[in-house]
């Protein structure tokens, strides 16, 4: 009798301690929820717990579900189990694994971005006290039309939020556009043999199928260049949430040159492909030679990936040190293959501001549609230049 | 009535037995998967493997199959992937015929659609006939799910989650055996958070160069001991460069051979040279190697 409560105490008290790590692991990063834990204790009753490793990695296999996890999971596992939860609670709030020796960068407010992923399931900021919404419409309106390289460090958090929740949105209204431009497209055989089974199996009333979405695609090209350093943040996100709504977007950074952050912006990844960045150039403070990059672009990537279904997008201030013949060259060659070349220049925000340097003023015949992209609000504007409808 | 176990999954009593039959099958294994396979063979959950290509992710449906003597259903995803190629199709050209030859015969048009829409002209692709397994529970393999798009992600997920499919024709066909689940992703996209949720996970990471050289000489035991390992020391170091597409464990493997057979007993510059196409699979990587000189690679490897 006195065994039986015994081992009833210590499978108890196990289940306690396994049901706490999973708390604790949801408060370091993971996404582990009700169900989650539940599954552990099932995990937990199979192998044999005796055998630390045996039972770190049946936990790692059921609580994680990424790679990001994946890596986080040894660490939390080993303080936990370790009994020293204190350290990892203190650090969890000012990064975790994703925090990058951005050793290059000056300005904190672009750390601040760029330890935050793109989304915000697991920034560490969102948590359960992070979400001090800003409330009030009129605090809304003066965020969306604050210049991105003028927020006030108090301010960043908010208008993350703010974009992304925006950017969510346009991404919705988006999508329905596309499902709604669907009119007669090919036969349905199944459902045309369905009803000729009435007529003596002649196929005389006809079914058709939806018309496919026409498969439209993005090219971005970036300037992440001194000049450009604080735009480029939020235009990646806006970029980061265009992804789904193209059958497949391709985005690239220059400076002085051409880096490839397809995979990375998909992944999320967005500090790691920062960081190649860097480390592939003399720093961020040379100056800027878009016709060059271009140059690149167009050389190794332009045959795969322009194409009359392509939309491309430029974010640039248009300073380029690099000669204008060059850069209208290459612009004319991107223009001829896509469908629309738009290209975005925070300096439009700046009142009074005439595109007169050299590079701009070369650019501009070449260019469908030129806008300001230097606040929330008019990025948000450009989503009637991305309406599947104009791609007839 | 629902059974989950074959013969020989009950024999696996633990972590240890499974790390036995996959490396008696040639599969060399580390106690981190061998885990997360046992507890797809005791929790009956849906197993995720996400990794780089070429480091064995698919082997891992394979092997399971044969260690539980099993069949192996394989569901190959991609862009477009649709209930009609995953699930079922009927066969419409012989339904077409069939019509016509009973056009005229007796019967209602009701027992006309039910002969019609029935099993004689049901085409069934993977994911029906994991379900409808008649002795054993099969191994299903969805791979490169990460290929496919939401939508059938989503479909997926109800399979995973019900183990039955509902044919508007036929009505619901529940598993008689539970299917063992396996799918990889290359990570080229995000999968849905619902879908992670619901599979056990593990990520495949490049092999150390212990893990290499003992799969190399798994494979290839035949293979000179020096030749695999200098083989197996320039892919590892390759695999250090920023490279668009690093070689995996399989371009390793190819490359031992294509050396064997160009009769090479050790690595020299120019048999890689000849052979880069094994280990390279882009115009840009190759360029790049070349251009830091295999020599120079070579040199501090051997």
């Amino acid at each position: 009798m006195r065994k039986r409560e015994l081992l009833q105490e210590r499978s108890d008290g196990l289940v306690r301690v396994i049901v706490e790590f999973c708390r604790f692991a949801r408060a370091n990063g993971l996404g582990v929820g009700v169900k989650e834990t539940i599954d552990s204790l099932e995990a937990a009753r199979t192998v044999r717990i005796t055998d630390r490793e045996a039972f770190k990695f049946a936990l790692r296999a059921v609580l994680c579900s990424s790679k990001q996890e994946w890596d986080l999971f040894d660490h939390i596992f080993e303080v936990f189990w370790s009994g020293a939860e204190h350290e990892l609670q203190a650090a969890s709030h000012t990064g975790n694994k994703w925090t990058v020796n951005s050793g290059q960068w000056t300005a904190d407010r672009s750390e601040f971005f760029f330890n935050c992923p793109l989304t915000t399931d697991h920034c560490p900021l969102f948590g359960e006290d992070g979400g001090k919404a800003v409330s009030g419409a009129s605090v809304y309106e003066r965020l969306k039309k604050t210049d991105f390289s003028r927020v006030p460090h108090s301010d960043l958090a908010s208008l993350e939020q703010l974009s992304l929740r925006l950017l969510r949105q346009m991404s919705v209204r988006l999508s329905r556009k596309l499902k709604i431009m669907q009119s007669r497209g090919p036969v349905d055989l199944r459902r045309t043999i369905r009803r000729s089974i009435g007529r003596g199996g002649d196929p005389l009333d006809l079914s058709y199928k939806g018309k496919k979405t026409q498969p439209v695609k993005l090219v971005t090209l970036l300037d992440v260049s001194g000049s450009m350093e604080l735009y480029s943040v939020f235009l990646l996100k806006f970029v980061y949430a265009l992804q789904k709504h193209f059958t497949r977007v391709d985005s690239f950074m220059f400076s002085t040159r051409l880096v490839n952050i397809t995979d990375a912006l998909r992944t999320q990844l967005l500090p790691a492909a920062l960081m190649a960045l860097s480390q592939t150039e003399a720093g961020w403070s040379g100056g800027t030679k878009i016709g060059e990059s271009l140059r690149d672009f167009n050389r190794l990537y332009g045959g795969k990936l322009l194409s009359r279904d392509t939309l491309s997008v430029i974010f640039s201030d248009g300073w380029d040190t690099g000669e204008p013949q060059v850069l209208a060259g290459e612009l004319s060659a991107i223009k001829r293959r896509v469908r629309k070349l738009i290209w975005l220049n925070p300096l439009l925000g700046l009142d009074n501001y005439q595109p007169m340097t050299r590079g701009m003023s070369a650019a501009l015949p070449y260019i469908d549609v030129f806008a300001a992209a230097h606040n929330l609000e008019s990025l948000l504007e450009l989503e009637r230049h991305l309406k599947p409808s104009l791609f007839r | 009535m629902e059974s989950r176990v074959t013969a020989k999954a009950e024999e696996i009593q633990d972590v240890s037995a499974v790390i036995r039959g996959f490396e008696r099958l040639g599969y060399v294994m580390d106690r981190a998967l061998a885990t997360a396979v046992y507890l797809l063979i005791e929790l009956g959950k849906p197993l995720l493997i996400e990794g780089h290509a070429g480091v064995g992710k698919t082997e891992v449906a394979k092997v399971l199959a044969s260690l539980l003597d099993t069949e192996l259903i394989r569901l190959q995803c991609y862009e477009g992937l649709d209930v009609n190629s995953a699930v079922y199709e009927w066969n419409y050209q012989k339904q077409l015929l069939a019509i016509k030859i009973r056009e005229g015969t007796d019967g209602t048009v009701e027992e006309k659609e039910k002969y019609i829409f029935g099993p004689d002209f049901l085409l069934q692709r993977p994911l029906l006939q994991s379900i409808r397994a008649e002795e054993a529970s099969p191994v299903l393999l969805v791979d490169e799910i990460d290929r496919a798009d939401e939508a059938f992600e989503a479909f997926l997920l109800e399979l995973l989650s019900e183990f039955q499919i509902s044919l508007p024709e036929m009505g619901t066909i529940k598993a008689k055996h539970i299917p063992y689940v396996v799918l990889t992703s290359n990570r080229s996209r995000e999968l849905s958070d619902a879908l992670k949720r619901r599979c056990l996970y593990h990520w495949i990471d490049y092999p150390s160069l212990e893990k290499e050289l003992k799969i190399v000489r798994t494979k290839l035991p035949r293979l000179e001991e020096e030749l695999s390992t200098q083989v197996v020391r320039f892919v590892q170091a390759v695999r250090q460069r920023r490279l668009a597409k690093p070689p995996g464990v399989a371009e390793t493997l190819d490359c031992a051979l294509a050396l064997r057979s160009l009769g090479k007993d050790r690595l020299e510059a120019e048999a890689i040279e000849a052979t880069l196409g094994c280990i390279l699979k882009s115009a840009e990587d190759i360029a790049k190697i070349k251009a830091e000189g295999i020599d120079k690679i070579l040199s501090q490897v051997v």
